[in-house]
């Protein structure tokens, strides 16, 4: 069992398929994930099962993996209380999905943008531009960079479940810069393409983020360190002066349009 | 005596075992003078960036790890949201906390009784009034000395 535990699970799920829609059962969504690199251990410590769940979740996986051995796994001594019901979060936590919140309303933006979206028109041209301003410099520039410069810093970055958010601040990178070649040579489908792209990663990074990664991060964090990532935030906000509140304004302006 | 106050009612726990041995020593994790919260100035040095421990005076009695496990690493205010006066004062202390001191978190301690959740009022009020903020902690300690709940608040 304990081999089974330190293999890949995206390795483990492609051997053994019904492994995905048992984590699913617990919440626990890897089949998606870009990566896949993380260890079994480490996704059934991150996700806070008690400690019955975490016993029953392994029974089944065990039955799965090794259907021929009658493996019996042991109650865990630990019984820290499941997360369940509403998620609560640290101050400067709270803050960062509150930031997501106005890029899901962007995203939500994207299926609307793609259906009417004329190249050959320059209002259209610039309203691709606008939401690559938002992308860059509100999600990126200004989200990211407190979690990649100060949140993650809290942390071991050789972390699987750090490198598959990496992963996917670079592959979203990666698809700006091919929307914004795009634009410009007025290649519709390219446009469509990457923008819908881009659209299912961040609704999955952002889910992660703040179903899992984020609640994990705050049970790890000492409240010192909570104080003292609330005070560099600010300093991040203070430093970017009125730019955000324009990005958030953008929103509201494309979704009173389309409304 | 008996009365509709849940914070004066009584409750005899002695025949209870109390489960420690009572020889070992617990070192003080105190680190300042003076407590009191009419007593203290928030411009002290030890508040000065620091996480800060405002606790109901009654909490320290209650909990069996108060040193070890809350007041360890942090400076600290006493008050009694019921008894003491002038608590407009406490509510400029406080802010001042937040402004001048520049502490890093406050976390309130207060016991579960209903009059004890003045002290938290106080402090969110402070809060709300500072031009700076940081991060609020209310831990709520039963009649028992465990922790009810403990969570971050918002003003």
């Amino acid at each position: 069992m304990e081999a089974l535990l330190n293999r890949g699970i995206k390795q483990i799920i492609d051997e053994h398929a019904e492994v995905g829609p048992i984590l699913e059962a617990y919440g626990i969504g890897c089949v998606p994930c870009s990566v896949g690199t993380c260890l079994l251990k480490d996704i059934v410590d991150i996700h806070g099962l008690t400690a019955v769940q975490e016993q029953e979740l392994m029974t089944k996986i065990a039955k799965e993996v090794y259907p021929d051995r009658d493996i019996v796994i042991p109650l865990r001594e630990d019984t820290a209380p499941a997360q369940g019901g509403e998620l609560t979060y640290s101050p400067p936590i709270k803050k960062l999905v509150d930031e997501h919140a106005w890029i899901k309303r962007l995203l939500a933006q994207i299926p609307a943008v793609i259906e009417k979206l004329d190249l050959s028109s320059e209002s259209d041209r610039r309203l691709v531009r606008d939401m690559l301003d938002f992308i860059r410099n509100y999600a990126d520039r200004f989200h990211h960079a407190k979690e990649e410069d100060i949140l993650f810093k809290y942390f071991d970055e050789n972390l699987d479940i750090l490198q598959v958010m990496f992963t996917d601040h670079e592959s979203g990178r990666a698809h700006v810069r091919a929307i914004a070649e795009a634009v410009e040579t007025q290649d519709r489908a390219v446009v469509c393409e990457h923008l819908t792209a881009y659209r299912e990663l961040l609704t999955e990074h952002i889910k992660k983020e703040d179903e899992i990664l984020y609640p994990w991060m705050d049970k790890e964090l000492s409240d010192s360190q909570i104080g003292q990532m609330f005070s560099a935030f600010a300093d991040v906000d203070v430093a970017f002066g009125d730019g955000p509140a324009k990005h958030i304004a953008f929103i509201e302006t494309l979704e009173a349009a389309s409304s | 005596m008996e009365c509709g106050c849940p914070g004066s009612k009584m409750m005899d726990r002695r025949d209870e075992d109390s489960g420690d041995d009572p020889t070992v020593a617990v070192k003080s994790q105190l680190r300042q003078w003076p407590i009191q919260l009419h007593l203290i100035s928030p411009e002290a040095p030890y508040y000065a960036g620091a996480d800060v421990l405002l606790t109901a005076d009654c909490v320290a009695y209650a909990m069996g790890g108060y040193h070890s496990e809350y007041l360890k690493g942090k400076s600290i205010a006493i008050a009694c949201p019921k008894l003491d006066a002038e608590q407009t004062i406490y509510a400029t202390k406080i802010q001042s906390w937040f402004e001048d001191a520049k502490i890093n978190t406050l976390t309130v301690l207060i016991m579960e009784v209903p009059c004890c959740g003045g002290l938290l009022h106080l402090a969110k009020q402070a809060l709300a009034a500072s031009s700076r903020k940081v991060p609020l902690k209310a831990i709520v300690v039963g009649l028992d000395g465990e922790v009810r709940s403990e969570d971050w608040v918002t003003a």
